[in-house]
């Protein structure tokens, strides 16, 4: 299970690709899609508009080959478009508007957002507790705290402040404790998680006190 | 990297959010993703070809609309010079006061010999036809004077009489350059 942003393309493969040849396409998408997928879908929950969006970050990448100079790995280049559409979404007003149906609905968030219904309960409930974030809080964090950006890079990427990155993180800090922390988080655990698996939560708290 | 300080007590958000999976079986394989691509291709060029058409049309259509309208208000405005022998060399005069406009194309016309040098059936009628139509309206305007109609009544018939006067004017207009051209 490699980060997209580890991945490395020979550069033969790379030049065969972009002279046209699908084989080496091929081997470039099969290379990179799953990774490539699993952070647009940790940016976006909708799985349809992730969907969408990877189709248009893989189109973008064969059309854009010709344009990478290996002057950085081929993932954290191709992180980038994925990251830039993602966030280009989220900034859309058709996004806005959408969210703004959502929450008149009174969905908080919607069960299709859970990504991977991970075997390990630990797994499962970081999944639920990400998908409980806002789609802006939710970015920031994943891309300060798991891709490796910095304050200034995040707040460049979405047109704001380094305040602004800074005040999200936080808050997305505190709205996920909250799931884990029987202090602040009973709320959350007894209505999202199911009584046998509270033993396991409190574990977890425990090994990482440790 | 990262210059906030690693959260309190508790459980390390940033290992459990880096602990989740890094990669997602993606929703479909190279032979999908073409035809998907294909699609998408297909679809954009199909809207960027709409896009050009529909701009196309919609100059052609301003191209037309200014090319009818200055065609129409040269057409409209264009009075031959009151008293002058009329040749093909002498182009319209164009003027801009209506009133002014309405009594040049009447000296014009008085000037003008009772009937034209040929003489067509169809011209000849229509030409009957507006005088007797401008004669109408002139005795209108008398009788309106005399009863002191409104003034907006009045204004209507002088509108009436300077258009019909107009449309005669292009008719003997018409004529005239037809004769000069035999």
């Amino acid at each position: 299970m490699g980060k997209l942003v580890e991945i490395e393309i020979p550069e033969a493969v790379l030049r065969q690709a972009c002279s046209g040849d699908e084989a080496a396409q091929v081997v470039i998408y099969t290379a990179t899609a799953p990774a490539t997928f699993a952070l647009i879908r940790r940016l976006i929950t909708n799985r349809a508009m992730a969907e969408d969006l990877f189709q248009d970050t893989m189109m973008a990448l064969f059309q854009r080959l010709a344009d990478f100079r290996g002057e950085a790995p081929f993932g954290a280049w191709l992180r980038q478009i994925a990251v830039s559409k993602c966030l280009m979404f989220l900034r859309s007003p058709w996004h806005r508007a959408r969210l703004q149906l959502e929450s008149d609905g009174g969905a908080e968030f919607a069960s299709s957002a859970l990504i991977t219904p991970a075997p390990v309960v630990e797994g499962f409930d970081v999944e639920k507790a990400l998908a409980s974030l806002s789609p802006t809080a939710r970015a920031v964090v994943w891309l300060y705290e798991v891709e490796g950006y910095s304050h200034e890079e995040i707040a460049r990427s979405f047109g704001r402040t380094v305040s602004f990155s800074k005040s999200q993180v936080a808050r997305a800090h505190v709205r996920l404790r909250e799931w884990f922390e029987p202090s602040g988080g009973d709320r959350a655990v007894s209505e999202e998680i199911p009584s046998g698996d509270r033993q396991t939560c409190t574990t977890i708290q425990s090994n990482s006190k440790a | 990297m990262h210059d906030d300080p690693e959260q309190q007590q508790g459980i390390t958000i940033s290992r459990l959010l880096r602990n989740l999976p890094q990669e997602i079986r993606q929703p479909y394989d190279w032979t999908e993703f073409r035809r998907r691509a294909r699609v998408r291709l297909d679809a954009r060029r199909s809207v960027s070809v709409k896009k050009y058409a529909a701009l196309a049309a919609v100059l052609v259509l301003v191209i037309v609309s200014i090319a009818s309208w200055v065609r129409i208000g040269k057409a409209y405005v264009s009075v031959p010079v009151a008293g002058a022998d009329v040749s093909d060399d002498d182009p319209p005069i164009l003027v801009d006061n209506v009133d002014a406009r309405a009594d040049a194309a009447e000296r014009w016309l008085a000037s003008l010999p009772d009937e034209p040098v040929v003489v067509h059936v169809g011209t000849r009628a229509a030409v009957a036809g507006l005088e007797d139509r401008i004669a109408q309206v002139d005795d209108l305007l008398s009788a309106a004077r005399v009863e002191g109609a409104q003034p907006a009544r009045l204004s209507a018939l002088e509108q009436q009489r300077v258009r019909l006067v107009n449309s005669l004017v292009q008719v003997r207009y018409a004529e005239t350059l037809v004769a000069g051209s035999r």
